[in-house]
């Protein structure tokens, strides 16, 4: 394993994809198709040891399963306080009459996910008709046992709580009351008796060969096990309970769920009849809209309650379906999603994929800024100063350094265009250097205008060509320039939006913002260090080691401390960072870190040859560099730098304990604080590691289809 | 070399690029100008630090250290500690305890789920990949915060209940589990379990040359235990014989007190000698081939003379920086002689080691997990369930891969020269998944000892959190944040220490 490790989630798997992908051909076979009975013996009852194996984890699935749905829908759960405060989870203290740039925002990343996904995913086989059918069949089926497993509800008087029982009359004596009391005796000779029959089995030798008999003596008794894992739940305890008729009829809504999704899966699978027709494929894409049209629907149609913070006021509606100030903007979402997808697939037939990847891209990597900034904080320019000197003074450094950049770019420039580059260089830590000794004033973006300008007039000489080569890198210095100047003057503008904390949101909206910004600060530095490291000369590799290693050998809570806390005392009088300034940057120097290790694995990738034929073609080193070895070394370590994308977005939680506002700290401690629902936490707490769950466990399959793609190309 | 050769030499040497485009030059000036300005952003965001701290009339010391602490601790060595210094001392503790465990912990969970994920039984890798990628996927403090958050559910601690089942107790106060008590023998009886591992060790080398020799089953890993365990057995009723080793000690300790602080100091600094100048021998030693010695590069000189000034440093150190240096070492040596005497002194007659269940007793308004059963308070439950939950889902996965990464030829090799199923797992299968495995295992177990460090958000008293309380209390900012840094860097430099050992006895032996 040359690759070193991170906190990552997905290179772990590594060598075991590796070992399949050599193993097995990129097109697998056709798989037989086993039937159910074949299914079962293959899987679970292969053989004595096996049967008991499965037995004994099928119990333990099953109260897993039922505590979890316990829990969850027992009647001290206060979901109220989930439903109340979605708001407040997800952007906090933003004010309610500016929501709509939330919304925006939203539409914006919808718009652009559609757009990449329609233009430039590659879609794969997809799933196929077979699975898709079964997977509704059995999320219906699961469903319908977790209705039978649940315990029944409380019954409850006029004033909401639950009602108990006398003490003394809470034993009863039926036959459900004894098996309440025995249940663990029971299953345990359940257990038992399914060890028995698998011996027995054994002993005669004939446990695969002949006959159904084991796996029949198996299965009746599993299912007499789950039929006392539901029927023990009907005892008379302290609480009052349900009757079974009654739960049932409770349960209506989630009975016609399962019945909808299972009846939709034997649809699919009968209508299709035959197996060949089964294994047709449709695009994953496809059953995603599907599935999130549902959920758009169901908040139309099912009555999920309206619960709000409004002004202060508590609006509690149980009856009711959600505000139309959620679905209507979800219902957009959705259409703008699948439309832009749509108008996405029509320009990728018409063949526009190749030339719309690289604007598509730069919008990515635009819009959290222009979101954040632009959108967002609603900036209140001074308009008089941006057309005295925000723009004469972007259009002088596009002017400048477009000739700057088209003399430089000349093929045949020579001494006099690398004197010029190296006087630029001097300009520009000269501006740098009278800042620290305040011997001239400038703007600050003026002396940054003019790093950049160095910097590009540095390397110019690497892009040198014909004219549409040289007006290219013209046009990329003219983006460059508009576009941070007009960051900056945006940055520098006060916002109009008016929010009670110092923070313009908390919430998910945070953890989505300060993760953003953490791994666009941290790419490139992670990137520069990896070089650095793994470079020959002796000063960058001892810095970039050193930097390295302390920085993953800290833990990053201390880090966040520092840079929350204490750094504006390293900073000139009369500076400082805001609370989520600091924590990104700490995030962003922790992560840099880890990616530059992550960078570090896939320079080490790259083979000698492609060293070797760079320098026998003539490229300098930072041609060698930018065109030959990181593309290459990036490519393979895609599938650990979304391992770590995976673990920044998971550290954002930390906020929390640096004192910010995030997503666990308001389920944590705001929602816990408020009037209405004091001390309710484990809802909150459950609501917020499911989301994160979603992202994550998404993200994490999402990089393993990555390596598998990659794989099979490299290999 | 020929004519053409030496014109063209001739002709590069002449053509020397200029100075701004000559390599070399161009590199070092590159390097410089980045060391410098590396340095220049230090010094100058050490500087402002120094004013502003300046200004608020705050002096970086370490003197705190050896100020009271206003406030207790919830749990640890010593939980109403006297000093700063001493609070901290009970964290760090505190933190180690968390990660010793957690990691035997994780491991046996993850390699557990590891190998269930790999079973042909579909229930079992199916519940064993449920549970990986619950775990991995849920943010660590979110998953610590939910079961301090579950914890505080169960039922109150009652002092007439006594422990549930009489070993393990649960409830809102945390977790206690019996623990083992270090009697009055037990120093006597280590005696006794040493010389168990020599016996045992001579032995199992005997039993495995027999076995070389002979081919013979000779279990010579059973006949370890065996000896070990009789020894123990032995030590159990016979050490208070070893009742004279304690004035052993009494003897070194009163010739050490007689030390001077000179007589140290030179000692001190003979060693520092000897230790560059064993180093550089062996440097030297090593660049040296048959034909004589290797050319030394730039860097190797530059290694040399970094041991020698090393060398000089520490001297100078022992001499001039911290003169009571060497009176610190006499009396803590003195000292730390005099409780060794103490644990081995006569008269310790009774058992070495007492199992003992958890207890309940009131000393305040409520009751609480008395000293002795192993407690866990409610943070620390949550802490530690927490990491292991999550440390093991991640061990689980490279447990997998490195199984997987072994060849599928390896086992059939194994089976066709005939050997049995655990040999092949022993001998063919393990030995090879495990080298793949160890170094990603070391980097968990450095991302787990990091993150114990959440326990500030459920108070558990570890490093940080006490660090957090005397930060407050004091006001002492970079002191505290830089004694955190060092403390989870040794703590990072010890596990990567112990891993590579291994890591190097693991490796292929390359040609």
């Amino acid at each position: 394993m040359g690759m070193p490790m991170g906190d990552g989630a997905v290179t772990a798997a590594d060598p075991a994809e590796a070992w399949a992908g050599e193993r097995e051909p990129a097109q697998k076979p056709e798989e037989p198709s086993l039937s159910a009975g074949e299914w079962l013996s293959k899987n679970l009852f292969s053989s004595a040891a096996n049967s008991v194996l499965t037995v004994v984890f099928t119990l333990l699935v099953l109260l897993a399963v039922r505590g979890l749905l316990n829990f969850t829908f027992s009647e001290e759960r206060t979901w109220r306080a989930v439903k109340t405060n979605v708001r407040f989870l997800f952007t906090h203290a933003y004010p309610q009459d500016q929501y709509a740039r939330i919304w925006v925002c939203v539409g914006v990343i919808a718009v652009l996910s559609g757009l990449s996904v329609g233009l430039l995913a590659k879609t794969g086989r997809g799933i196929s008709m077979k699975r898709l059918s079964m997977n509704l069949m059995g999320t219906g089926g699961v469903i319908g046992l977790g209705i039978l497993l649940r315990e029944p509800s409380a019954v409850v008087d006029s004033e909401g709580l639950v009602v108990h029982r006398d003490p003394a009359a809470a034993v009863g004596d039926s036959f459900v009351d004894w098996l309440d009391g025995n249940a663990l005796t029971v299953l345990g000779v359940l257990v038992l008796a399914n060890a028995v029959v698998a011996v027995w089995f054994h002993l005669q030798g004939t446990y695969l060969r002949d006959g159904p008999e084991p796996r029949l003596a198996h299965g009746a008794l599993v299912l007499v096990s789950i039929g006392v894992l539901i029927v023990q739940q009907y005892a008379s305890g302290e609480v009052v309970r349900e009757s079974f008729a009654e739960a049932m009829a409770d349960r209506s809504w989630w009975w016609l769920a399962a019945a909808l999704l299972a009846g939709a899966g034997a649809a699919v699978w009968f209508g299709l009849g035959d197996a060949r027709r089964r294994n047709t494929f449709v695009p994953a894409m496809y059953v995603f809209f599907a599935a999130t049209a549902v959920m758009v629907l169901s908040a139309w149609l099912y009555p999920w309650g309206h619960y709000a913070f409004l002004e202060g006021e508590f609006i509690s509606e149980p009856g009711s379906t959600v505000a139309m100030t959620t679905k209507l903007p979800w219902t957009v979402m959705w259409v703008l999603l699948v439309g832009t997808f749509l108008l996405g697939r029509a320009l990728s037939t018409a063949g526009a994929a190749s030339r719309l990847r690289v604007p598509l891209n730069l919008l990515w990597v635009m819009t959290p800024f222009v979101l954040y900034w632009a959108v967002l904080r609603d900036p209140d320019l001074d308009w008089d100063h941006v057309l005295s000197t925000d723009i004469p003074m972007a259009v002088f450094f596009a002017a400048f350094g477009g000739l700057v950049v088209w003399y430089l770019a000349h093929p045949r420039i020579g001494e006099a265009g690398r004197i010029m580059a190296v006087v630029l260089v001097g300009v520009a830590v000269l501006n740098w250097v009278a800042a620290y000794f305040g011997w001239y004033p400038m703007l600050q973006k003026a002396r940054i205008s003019f790093l950049l300008l160095a910097v590009v007039a540095l390397l110019a000489h690497n892009f040198a060509g014909d004219r549409t080569h040289r007006m290219r890198l013209v046009v990329a210095w003219v983006a460059i320039m508009a576009v941070f100047h007009w960051l900056v003057t945006l940055v520098n503008s006060p916002s109009t939006v008016d929010t009670p904390t110092d923070a313009l949101f908390g919430g998910f909206a945070t953890t989505l913002t300060v993760a953003t910004f953490t791994l666009l600060l941290a790419f490139p530095m992670g990137v520069l260090l990896a070089l650095a490291r793994t470079s020959k000369l002796p000063i960058f590799r001892v810095l970039a080691t050193a930097y390295i290693e302390v920085f993953r050998g800290v833990p990053l809570i201390t880090l966040l401390f520092f840079f929350v806390l204490i750094f504006n005392l390293f900073l000139p009088g009369g500076m400082s960072l805001t609370d989520i300034a600091g924590a990104t940057i700490g995030f962003a120097l922790f992560s840099a870190a880890y990616l530059a290790e992550n960078i570090r694995g896939g320079l080490q990738a790259v083979r000698r040859g492609q060293y070797e034929a760079s320098d026998a073609v003539g490229f300098s080193t930072v041609q060698r560099t930018l065109f030959i070895v990181l593309p290459q070394a990036l490519r393979v370590s895609i599938p650990p730098l979304v391992g770590q994308v995976i673990a920044t977005f998971k550290e954002t939680s930390l906020l929390a304990v640096a004192g910010m506002f995030d997503f666990l700290r308001i389920a944590d401690k705001v929602i816990s604080a408020q009037s209405e629902f004091l001390g309710v936490k484990r809802e909150g707490l459950l609501f917020v590691s499911f989301i994160y769950w979603i992202f994550a466990y998404n993200m994490s399959k999402h990089s393993q289809r990555i390596e598998k793609r990659l794989g099979v190309g490299e290999r | 070399m020929s004519n053409t050769d030496q014109a063209t030499l001739a002709a590069t040497q002449s053509q020397r690029p200029p100075f701004y485009r000559d390599v070399t030059v161009v590199k070092w000036l590159a390097q410089v100008f980045t060391l410098l300005l590396v340095v220049f952003a230090l010094f100058f965001l050490t500087t402002q630090a120094l004013e502003n701290l300046d200004r608020q009339g705050i002096e970086i010391k370490y003197d705190f250290l050896s100020i009271g602490l206003g406030s207790d601790l919830r749990e640890g060595i010593d939980t109403d500690p006297d000093t700063a210094g001493r609070a901290l001392w009970a964290g760090a503790v505190n933190t180690i305890r968390i990660a010793v465990g957690g990691i035997i912990a994780a491991t046996i969970l993850g390699v557990l789920v590891g190998v269930g994920r790999l079973s042909s039984n579909w229930i079992v890798s199916r519940m064993c990949s449920v549970f990986i990628e619950t775990a991995r996927n849920i943010p660590l403090l979110v998953q610590i915060i939910f079961i301090w958050a579950l914890v505080a559910t169960l039922p109150n601690v009652e002092l007439d209940q006594g422990p549930i089942n009489g070993l393990l107790h649960l409830s809102n106060k945390g977790v206690s589990v019996p623990r083992l008590h270090i009697d009055d023998g037990f120093y006597q009886w280590l005696i006794f379990i040493a010389a168990g591992v020599l016996v045992g060790w001579l032995v199992k080398r005997r039993q495995d040359r027999r076995h070389d020799a002979t081919g013979q089953d000779t279990y010579p890993v059973a006949s370890f235990v065996g000896v070990l365990a009789l020894f123990g057995a032995v030590g159990w009723v016979a050490h208070p014989i070893f009742g004279w080793v304690g004035a052993i000690f009494d003897f070194i300790g009163d010739g050490f007190s007689a030390l001077t602080p000179v007589v140290m100091q030179v000692v001190l600094s003979l060693a520092a000698l000897a230790a560059a100048a064993w180093w550089i021998r062996r440097f030297l030693a090593r660049h040296r081939t048959p034909a004589g010695l290797m050319k030394l590069t730039d860097d190797d000189k530059f290694r040399i003379i970094f041991a020698g000034v090393g060398a000089l440093a520490v001297i100078a150190f022992v001499l001039v920086g911290w003169p009571g240096l060497s009176s610190w070492i006499i009396n803590s040596g003195t000292d730390l002689l005099g409780v060794i005497a103490d644990k081995f002194g006569d008269g310790r007659t009774g058992r070495p080691i007492d199992i003992k269940a958890p207890d309940v007793e009131q000393v305040g308004n409520f009751p609480n997990p008395g000293p002795a059963g192993l407690n866990l308070t409610q943070g620390g439950a949550a802490v530690f369930f927490g990491v292991v939950l999550y440390t093991a889902s991640f061990i689980a996965e490279i447990v997998r891969g490195g199984i997987l990464a072994v060849p599928k030829g390896q086992t059939e090799a194994a089976q066709a020269v005939g050997l049995r199923r655990v040999t092949m797992l022993r001998r063919v299968i393990l030995p090879q998944a495990f080298r793949v495995i160890l170094p990603p295992l070391g980097n968990q177990y450095l991302n787990l000892t990091k993150n114990t460090s959440l326990a500030i958000a459920v108070g558990y008293s570890d490093f940080v959190q006490v660090g957090q309380i005397v930060y407050n209390q004091t006001g002492k900012s970079l002191e505290v944040i830089s004694l955190w840094m060092l403390f989870y860097l040794a703590c990072s430099l010890t596990i990567s220490v112990i891993v590579n050992f291994f890591n190097i006895r693991l490796k292929i032996v390359e040609r």
